[in-house]
């Protein structure tokens, strides 16, 4: 392969790699903005809330990386839920934006009890560190591999729920039409619990891939929360499958732009797509249907 | 009877009212002869910089102390005035304003935090007041001040210039620089450029990239493209900590340098322990092999007294003995002394006390502090100091030499 293409190849790899762990949280911002219908920023903290309830797993009580996820799912999930209905439901009556100001207001607070628990401090999980495969001359790193195997995994199991449950088919019914939803005697209430769960578990879920990959601290949700919200945007918000395909979109072109310019313009990708993709189809590449 | 006594007391009331009179209308420095000088001590007691500006302050007044028992300066005792910067440039301001303004101080001493600084100095030049810091960032000395700033922080111009000649000394041919976005990357990046062919070595080239990414794996591709045997890690904790394991796993085996604030204890515990082996960290240090350092432990009763510490001995210590040299408690005459008692060819001294002395002998002194030898160019910047090198081994950073 010439090294031009050898190069172009391992970018999109990384994108994809970037881009899948991305895709996580992405769902769960859409998910509950297609049911609650506002963008919940309160994502950050509870990204970092599930990377730090999956650190109390994997190194405190010495679980595998594996069940420690799942406490990562558990634990954001269980924070989503008692936030929402202690403080962001009695927000929703006052409108879309004052619900997204609580929501940046929330998640600054959650992540300050983070930081009084745990303190400032770069915390890593208990992982052996492997080198990386090679095929040829592109590389793939091990850690990566099974995380993107956590995040299809976990992608597939919702998409399953969705389609196949009666939960799962209630949940997409409010997100249709929450008036037609309630008339056919659904409880909008138990939906907005569920989709609070669900949405802020797999932001957590997420916090703990980002952070199997690097370290974790308390702003460790607060950094990708901007790509992770450019990847629900250009996919369509409220869209589930937009969401894994704005999420590999900005993997892939922020990787990409690396053979034009300089990294330090690497985030600036994000927020171009997002302005190309919303001036050509304003609503997001799949629009904004939730399934 | 009664008359007499009446005139004598008369003639005691004239004497006395002439003598006041006379008191009056003596020159000042006559008149101050017993009022002490005093200074103004401004370092951050409350915020981010909370805890190196009491260890600062405690510094200065031993020394000041100690020129008081064995005399003072100009016969006059040293007093000080605190005061507070919050670490916070507005804060520091009113602080200033009081210290010029109601009690008239020909210096302040001791400001820590770069922004802090760079508000504090223009009220200091405008007044004719000394200032003395810690602050390290390169605009600080290329600010219009006119001679009234002097710095012991190495400069970024100076730290990069060390940093290669170390890194050269370790071997490395072919170096590469990965900095974080932020204001000393480009500045480092030309400045190690510029020094490592003077020590044998090269730049392969250097990249600059974007914080708060989840991976840097692209970065590091395009770090090993130019075969690097060395890479220099010029960036904050959260994102070496990526850049580090991304570099494990690219399967990276040459040589890793970086700064004291990156690689704390703590981040090195975060991390597995072969990816943090061997990398090489360097902070700037006070002149721990010097006379004026020992006294300084002696004097402030610790066994390691820090950079900050060292310091704050060696402001107090330069402007006591540019006032002696000046002959005068003023800004100005600070400004003009200083650096005629801080290098040259006059005899090496310490300590303040010992250069009192020597000045009272009509001698000519260098003084050669705790933090270095506080050598200043015209702009205020140290020509020289110390740095601490210092390398993990086993997930432990170990010292390597003072140089």
């Amino acid at each position: 392969m010439p090294p031009i293409l050898t190069e172009i190849a391992q970018l999109v790899v990384n994108g994809v790699m970037a881009g899948t762990i991305l895709a996580v949280p992405a769902i769960g911002l859409t998910t509950i903005y297609a049911v609650l219908r506002f963008p919940n920023f309160a994502l950050a903290s509870h990204a970092t809330i599930g990377a730090f309830s999956g650190y109390i797993a994997n190194v405190k009580l010495g679980l595998p990386v594996l069940p420690s996820v799942l406490f990562a799912f558990l634990g954001a999930g269980l924070v989503g839920v008692a936030t929402d209905e202690a403080v962001l439901k009695r927000f929703r009556p006052a409108g879309f934006i004052t619900t997204a100001i609580a929501s940046i207001a929330l998640t600054i607070a959650l992540e300050n009890v983070v930081r009084f628990g745990f303190g400032n401090d770069l915390r890593g999980y208990d992982l052996p560190i492997m080198r990386d495969w090679r095929f040829g001359s592109i590389r793939v790193g091990p850690q990566q591999v099974q995380n993107l195997g956590i995040a299809i995994a976990t992608m597939a199991a919702l998409f399953l729920f969705l389609a196949f449950t009666r939960t799962g088919k209630a949940m997409r019914a409010v997100a249709d039409n929450p008036v037609l939803a309630g008339i056919k005697g659904i409880n909008a209430d138990t939906v907005g619990r569920l989709v609070s769960f669900v949405g802020m578990g797999l932001a957590g879920l997420g916090g703990m891939l980002i952070g199997l990959d690097t370290t974790i601290d308390p702003l460790t949700g607060f950094r990708a929360i901007l790509s992770v919200f450019a990847a629900a945007v250009v996919g369509g918000l409220g869209s589930i499958p937009g969401a894994v395909v704005g999420a590999l979109t900005v993997g892939v072109g922020e990787e990409l732009c690396l053979l034009f310019l300089s990294p330090d313009y690497r985030s600036a990708v994000g927020f171009v797509a997002i302005l190309l993709v919303l001036t050509l189809r304003p609503r997001g590449i799949l629009g904004q249907r939730a399934y | 009877m009664n008359i007499r006594r009446l005139t004598a007391s008369r003639r005691r009331f004239v004497q006395g009212a002439g003598a006041l009179a006379f008191a009056g209308f003596a020159p000042a420095v006559v008149r101050a002869q017993a009022q002490p000088i005093t200074l103004g001590i401004l370092t951050p007691l409350t915020g981010a910089g909370g805890a190196d500006g009491p260890r600062m302050e405690k510094a200065m007044k031993q020394v000041f102390a100690e020129v008081n028992a064995a005399g003072g300066v100009l016969g006059r005792k040293i007093d000080t005035v605190v005061d507070d910067t919050q670490t916070n440039p507005e804060a520091a301001v009113r602080a200033a304003r009081k210290l010029i303004d109601v009690n008239k101080v020909p210096a302040i001493l001791g400001t820590w935090a770069s922004a802090v600084t760079t508000a504090v100095a223009p009220l200091c030049w405008e007044a004719k007041v000394f200032l003395c810091t810690t602050s390290g960032a390169d605009s600080i000395t290329l600010l219009p001040h006119q001679g009234y700033l002097i710095r012991t922080q190495p400069n970024n111009h100076l730290q990069a210039a060390r940093h290669a000649e170390f890194i050269a000394s370790t071997g490395a041919k072919r170096v590469f620089v990965m900095s974080i976005q932020a204001p000393f990357s480009q500045p480092t990046q030309d400045r190690v450029k510029e020094v490592l062919p003077k020590f044998g070595s090269q730049m392969v080239g250097g990249l600059i990239y974007d914080k708060d990414k989840t991976t840097y794996r692209s970065e590091v591709d395009q770090a090993l493209k130019t075969n690097p045997d060395m890479i220099y890690l010029n960036g904050y904790s959260p994102d070496v900590a990526v850049v580090v394991r991304d570099l494990y796993r690219a399967g990276y085996g040459g040589a890793r340098f970086t700064q004291s604030y990156v690689m704390t204890q703590k981040v090195v515990d975060s991390l597995p322990q072969e990816v943090t082996e061997g990398i090489y960290i360097v902070q700037p240090s006070a002149d721990v092999n010097s006379p004026a350092y020992a006294l300084a432990k002696k004097r402030l009763g610790l066994d390691a007294p820090d950079s900050y510490e060292c310091a704050a001995t060696d402001w107090a210590s330069l402007v006591c003995l540019a006032m002696t040299k000046a002959k005068e408690a003023t800004g100005t005459g600070m400004r003009d002394n200083v650096r005629k008692i801080s290098q040259g060819g006059g005899e090496k001294v310490y300590s303040a006390v010992d250069g009192l002395k020597l000045l009272a002998q009509g001698k000519e002194i260098n003084y050669e502090g705790a933090s270095g030898p506080c050598d200043f160019n015209e702009i205020g910047d140290i020509l020289d100091c110390k740095f601490r090198y210092s390398k993990i081994a086993k997930g432990k950073i170990e010292f390597l030499k003072v140089f």
